[in-house]
């Protein structure tokens, strides 16, 4: 088994790795392999969606996932989990991997289909609606604004049925990956993950159950979706 | 943010999608604070496979944003079998640039819309204000 990376935050601004936060770990340690020889041997372009703490993409740096050859760009709307990301990679020994943090939505200012392996674990809880980003002003030297809890709100709540915000990624995925690309998405049982899989499948995605578990009173459970 | 990173980053606005303005992003010399992480090891092998993904018109568009206009035009070609003194000059000169520079503060802008999006503490911000989101 891999070790799972130290990690320190201030958990009112990010999310605190939990259960589903280790099955994403377990998936990709399952798939290390599969992994290995799935994507080309070139330079792998890595996009962790909504890294949060930043536990997954320093668990897939610390542990050459996808392989030796990767650039790993994390996204996340919140200004906490940009700085998160930064120190847990740093308690973590992997500073000759390449990380490079960058506060977007989704993956929508990377260049299209350049990302190979793609990890979301979204904001997954059925709820009414999606919260707002927290308001704040662009001028540089500004302060973040916006109350602690927003941002956490944010990291939890999909809307309807809680696939609001995934549905977003998975009608962008074509968009997002390369064409040889993986994505590895999380889905509790609430989310209807194999309605997910059957409309995907009619898109021409492969969607495979990779890792499930029982969470307390949610199922959770890992796809996989390539060409 | 690395050098490398701007390779990937386009406009945020969808519209922009559109045109062939959203990549790469112009960056403001003036504003752009450079720094230089010399931690990062030079790793031949890593950094020719790099430099195969890479766009290379954008690598050149954005070097010469912030100053630097001494890459060639075209990508350099290491397909000789052994590497030369010669290549490994400009390998070494290339990790520089790509790996081991910074953005740490600064500007850049989309050369479609002209939206301004920031770069604080290494980190850009491509998030749209709500009224272009």
């Amino acid at each position: 088994m891999l070790p799972t990376p130290n990690v320190s935050c201030d958990y009112d601004k990010v999310y605190e790795p939990s259960e589903d936060t280790f099955l994403l770990l377990d998936a990709l340690e399952k798939d290390q392999s599969f992994l290995n020889g799935f994507l080309s041997s070139k330079v792998n372009v890595v996009c962790e969606i909504g890294c949060g703490s930043g536990i997954v993409t320093t668990f897939m740096m610390q542990n050459y996932i996808p392989s030796k050859y990767a650039i790993y760009i994390p996204t996340d709307v919140s200004p906490w989990a940009m700085e998160s990301m930064v120190d847990t990679a740093g308690r973590n020994e992997c500073d000759q991997r390449i990380l490079s943090p960058v506060r977007m939505n989704l993956a929508r200012s990377m260049r299209s289909q350049q990302i190979d392996l793609l990890v979301f674990n979204p904001p997954y809880v059925p709820a009414e609606t999606v919260p707002e980003l927290p308001q704040e002003t662009e001028a540089p030297g500004n302060e973040v604004s916006g109350i602690n809890g927003d941002w956490l709100d944010l990291a939890l709540l999909g809307g309807d049925d809680g696939m609001v915000v995934t549905w977003q990624l998975l009608h962008s995925l074509h968009e997002f990956l390369a064409p040889n690309g993986v994505a590895y998405i999380l889905f509790c049982a609430r989310n209807k993950p194999l309605d997910v899989v059957k409309f995907m499948q009619l898109q021409g995605w492969k969607c495979e159950l990779v890792k499930h578990r029982k969470a307390g009173w949610e199922v959770l459970s890992i796809y996989k979706f390539y060409r | 943010m690395k050098f490398l990173t701007s390779n990937f980053l386009k406009c945020s606005v969808q519209d922009c999608d559109k045109s062939n303005d959203n990549f790469p992003l112009k960056y403001n010399g003036e504003s752009c604070q450079l720094e230089q992480d010399e931690s990062l090891d030079f790793n031949p092998e890593f950094l020719l496979r790099i430099i195969d993904r890479v766009d290379w018109p954008a690598v050149v568009s954005v070097a010469s944003d912030l100053g630097n206009t001494s890459l060639p035009n075209g990508k350099p070609d290491f397909t000789n079998e052994e590497l030369s003194e010669e290549d490994m000059v400009i390998l070494r000169d290339l990790h520089t640039l790509l790996i081991q520079t910074n953005i740490v503060e600064g500007e850049m802008t989309c050369r479609n819309c002209g939206h301004i999006y920031y770069i604080k503490n290494s980190i850009p911000n491509l998030l749209l204000p709500p009224h272009l989101a």
